[in-house]
């Protein structure tokens, strides 16, 4: 009888997160896909089901727009899985030899970028690498590869590839943080073992390291695959919100951006961004679902 | 050392990569930082000198000051940042104890549906955020920033502070209740000071992201009074493009305050991220 | 031949002194137990022969051949940990399989010995399981057949048993004693449980702060204790020290005799007012204060009534009473005289 008294020290102790997550995050992310259900007409909100998302797919005006930016994104993020995650795991590795010294520094330093904003990152590589300042060409010629200069960021076919590689050398300090931590937290005693039956240097990596690190790869993994199907900030500092040049660099972070508030002659639409969101969402929640059930159930996390 | 195990020409490669990687990972902030302290010629005739006293010039700063309201963006993001802190470790600590400590109907599933915004960003709803912003007259002040940023921080917080909260001894808690500690007591005097180093991991994790956040202010605060350090970087930086001196100096003076933070905090960040508190 | 010979081998970790000057051989097929307190440099020890650790000074030499710039693996050691540092993604097969690939052996040679070490150990039925799938007991064995299938000159056992439950401890205990007749191999073994030394080895080796005490049998070190740490050391409850002169012994020795030697009196060179009773059902133990703050322990044969603060008188046979210098040194010869008044 008494069991059903409400406890109200756990309401209390639970009321404010749950309000303030619900009605600014949980709310508003219903509301977007509701939102993208709607189109204005004349000032009025109007009911139009999935018109705006046949629209999206299907009116070439924005189906190009849409496939070219979701293509972008896939891009930008091949690019992080096949450039950031090596790098990291190999200086993780490297950082995580106990014999090293100074590799407190180390990481301190290589992690430097990653608490830049993207502001700060964009404009800096964007005036290195611009051929006015010189700096790229000055010092490509210094080494004897003057000729290969080119305004990467400038070009259609370089500036996304470039983007990204500048999005890996401010992130690249994540994964190496994480897999440090994973390859510190494998015991000595299981290595040492390995020491004994002749696993050593790269032979003890591949074959006891890598594959205890499994789980955190594919932690890194989700992670880099949200982080970039929600990114902006990078392109719009470094590109605008045009994404140029000629959209080779919009994603889809800033194509919502540009189809919500309008851009020059295009004016916004709250319900276009709304289904383009929705579209974010439903992708992202596809990959999220896919690590969950068909990767992370088939990895065992390993219990030391 | 140790004859049968190192390998003095590895541990030499290992430094050789590190130092190399340490190289790229500075040297665009070098460059900026140092620029910032020349004058437009040397800026371009030799890029990569140290500022000399022939060089060194403050131009680019004295610019800002002018022109830029940078203390006032400052000050923006600092409110922003420590009251968002403020309110994730409030709200986000005693949501993590109810699920940690209590047993009750839907634990399971609040935890859940808690856990869901860690990988949900929350910028997918934005269009619905503004509109809400608007009707509600928050659009362009700083809470409209705080409340977004504490949305945000909430489900990893509560998710790290509850895996430590479970590691606080029961028997202490017991201890408390028959000495006739209430709740509350319980949580603010015995279990609060027992996850502060968590909490400190909790902060970090979120300072980041808020402080160098480009997205909410610019859709949610542009407005002069209450754009945050990076927005208003940004905006100063998009109007002063071919200003080179204005430029560097204005880069300079974003990267220093988070530079700051990160030589105060860079240790316990980096503990945090290592003791595997987001797994 | 001799398995493992050390020869003057020092160890530091900077400033650390941990191993200092340690002689020692072992022989072909004989079960050697390092034994000492927590801190006095066993396990280092082992790690320096193993060649996880180098040595600061001074030579190892397995099978008649210097290690000391041997790695690991080639130096013909097998070595069990005390966590057993299974490969947690590989199977049970995988585990005792990894090293063997690792030396090129031919897939029907590790098969074959496989097979061999699973049958020795009751693994059989597990081969395709986990690590942690497994009890503690079928993830010790898993660790020791890893050892056994590369079968090689000297097997190093580092605390094996602490992290097993009493009962199993004591099955594990008597396997490895079995282990080591069928396969004749040598084997040094780290402990910090007397019994497991007492039981187990063919020679006992007691380290402290980094120093060999002493070398010897069993029941040589038992009975023969060269100084009054090892006769402390070894022996449960522990010897009783008093100082000489108390029981009419020669002033300035220290004199030790085992609880089960000492035995109730009424007229005894010792009285004494009972502390405390432990009644083991086989034995009674009675630990009693005989002033100045010193107690003894009796250790009585049998279940005895003896009460707490009652007077007790208590006496030994002076042939079981061993005789230490103010160094801790074990005095003999020059103390014959005295004790025969």
């Amino acid at each position: 009888m008494r069991q059903s008294r409400i406890k109200w020290h756990i309401v209390v102790f639970l009321a404010p997160a749950v309000l303030v997550y619900t009605a600014i995050m949980i709310v508003p992310l219903f509301n977007t896909l509701r939102l993208s259900l709607f189109t204005e007409v004349d000032q009025e909100r109007v009911y139009v089901g999935l018109e705006n998302f046949r629209t999206l797919f299907g009116d070439q005006r924005w189906s190009d727009s849409f496939w070219n930016a979701l293509g972008n994104n896939f891009w930008f993020f091949f690019i992080h899985m096949l450039v950031q995650n090596p790098i990291g795991i190999l200086l993780a590795a490297i950082l995580s030899n106990p014999r090293l010294r100074f590799s407190a520094i180390y990481r301190t330093a290589i992690f430097v970028p990653t608490i830049l904003s993207f502001v700060i990152v964009g404009f800096a590589w964007k005036l290195i690498l611009s051929p006015i300042w010189g700096i790229a060409p000055g010092m490509m010629d210094a080494v004897g590869l003057g000729d290969f200069f080119q305004p990467w960021l400038g070009l259609e076919e370089t500036s996304l590839t470039t983007l990204a590689l500048i999005s890996v050398w401010q992130f690249v300090g994540i994964p190496m943080m994480l897999i440090y931590a994973a390859l510190l937290s494998i015991p000595d005693e299981i290595l040492e073992a390995g020491e004994c039956d002749g696993l050593t240097g790269f032979s003890a990596f591949w074959k006891i390291k890598l594959p205890l690190i499994l789980p955190s790869i594919g932690i890194i993994s989700i992670l880099t695959f949200v982080g970039n199907f929600n990114a902006f900030d990078l392109i719009y500092a470094a590109q605008g919100a045009l994404a140029g040049p000629n959209y080779s660099t919009d994603i889809l972070g800033t194509f919502m951006y540009r189809t919500f508030f309008g851009f020059q002659l295009q004016l916004g639409d709250p319900h276009m961004g709304s289904a383009i969101a929705s579209a974010m969402f439903g992708i992202i929640l596809i990959g999220v679902c896919f690590y969950l059930f068909a990767i992370q159930s088939r990895m065992r996390r390993y219990q030391f | 050392m140790n004859k049968a195990r190192g390998n003095p020409l590895n541990i030499a490669a290992a430094h050789g990569i590190l130092i190399l990687y340490t190289i790229i990972a500075l040297f665009p902030v070098f460059v900026i930082l140092i620029n910032s302290f020349k004058e437009r010629r040397s800026i371009f005739r030799e890029p990569l000198a140290l500022p000399d006293r022939e060089s060194f010039s403050t131009i680019g700063y004295e610019t800002v000051f002018n022109q830029g309201d940078f203390f006032l963006y400052f000050q923006n993001s600092l409110i922003v940042t420590v009251a968002t802190l403020f309110f994730v470790l409030l709200f986000g600590a005693m949501a993590a104890f109810a699920l940690a400590e209590y047993k009750f109907k839907g634990n399971t599933l609040m935890g859940l549906y808690l856990a869901l915004g860690i990988m949900i960003p929350i910028r997918i709803g934005t269009v619905a955020i503004l509109e809400m912003m608007v009707a509600t007259g928050l659009v362009n002040t700083l809470w409209t920033l705080i409340l977004v940023y504490t949305a945000q921080g909430l489900p990893l917080a509560i998710f790290i502070l509850s895996e430590f909260m479970k590691q606080v001894s029961d028997d202490l808690k017991n201890a408390g209740r028959i000495d006739g500690l209430s709740e509350y007591t319980i949580f603010f005097k015995l279990v609060l000071p027992l996850v502060r180093p968590a909490m400190a991991t909790v902060a970090v994790f979120n300072m980041i992201p808020i402080w160098n956040d480009l997205w909410f202010p610019l859709i949610l605060a542009p407005s002069e009074a209450t754009k945050t350090l990076t927005l208003g970087s940004q905006v100063f930086i998009g109007q002063f493009v071919t200003d080179w001196n204005a430029v560097l100096s204005a880069l300079s003076m974003a990267i220093l305050p988070v530079m700051v933070l990160y030589v105060i905090f860079s240790r316990q960040l980096i503990r945090g991220i290592t003791s595997g508190a987001v797994k | 031949m001799t398995a493992l010979s050390l020869k003057n081998v020092n160890k530091s970790f900077g400033a650390v002194h941990v191993l200092k000057d340690i002689n020692l051989e072992v022989e072909e097929g004989e079960f050697v137990v390092f034994i000492g307190p927590s801190g006095c440099g066993k396990s280092t020890l082992l790690r320096v022969i193993s060649g996880l650790e180098d040595t600061s000074s001074g030579e190892v030499m397995i099978g008649g051949q210097a290690v000391n710039s041997v790695p690991p693996a080639k130096r013909g050691i097998a070595m069990v940990f005390q966590s057993y540092a299974l490969y947690p993604h590989l199977s049970v097969r995988g585990n005792m399989a990894l090293g063997l690939k690792q030396e090129r052996q031919p897939k029907a040679e590790i098969e074959a010995r496989v097979a061999e070490a699973a049958r020795m150990l009751s693994l059989g039925d597990y081969l395709d399981r986990r690590p942690s799938e497994l009890s503690g007991g079928q993830r010790q064995r898993v660790a020791i057949g890893r050892a056994v299938v590369r079968k090689p000159k000297l097997f190093l056992f580092d605390e094996p048993l602490s992290n097993l439950d009493a009962a199993l401890r004591m099955n594990t205990r008597v396997e490895i004693a079995r282990l080591h007749r069928t396969l004749e191999a040598s084997m040094i073994y780290v402990t910090h449980d007397q019994t497991e030394a007492m039981t187990l080895a063919d020679k006992i080796v007691v380290l402290r702060d980094g120093r060999v005490e002493q070398v010897g049998s069993p029941m040589e070190l038992y009975n023969n204790p060269a100084n009054q740490f090892v006769a402390g050391f070894l022996g449960s409850p522990s010897m009783n020290f008093l100082p000489a002169d108390r029981v009419g012994g020669p002033p300035g020795l220290t004199i030790g005799i085992r609880p089960e030697h000492m035995r109730l009196a009424t007229d005894g060179r010792i009285q004494a007012t009972v502390t405390y009773v432990e009644n083991l059902g086989s034995d009674t133990n009675v630990l009693a204060d005989i002033g100045d703050g010193a107690q003894i322990t009796v250790r009585l044969f049998g279940q005895h009534s003896v009460t707490p603060d009652a007077p007790i008188g208590i006496d030994f046979d002076d042939a079981e009473a061993l005789y230490f210098n103010a160094e801790g040194q074990r005095v003999n010869a020059t103390s014959g005289a005295a004790l025969a008044m």
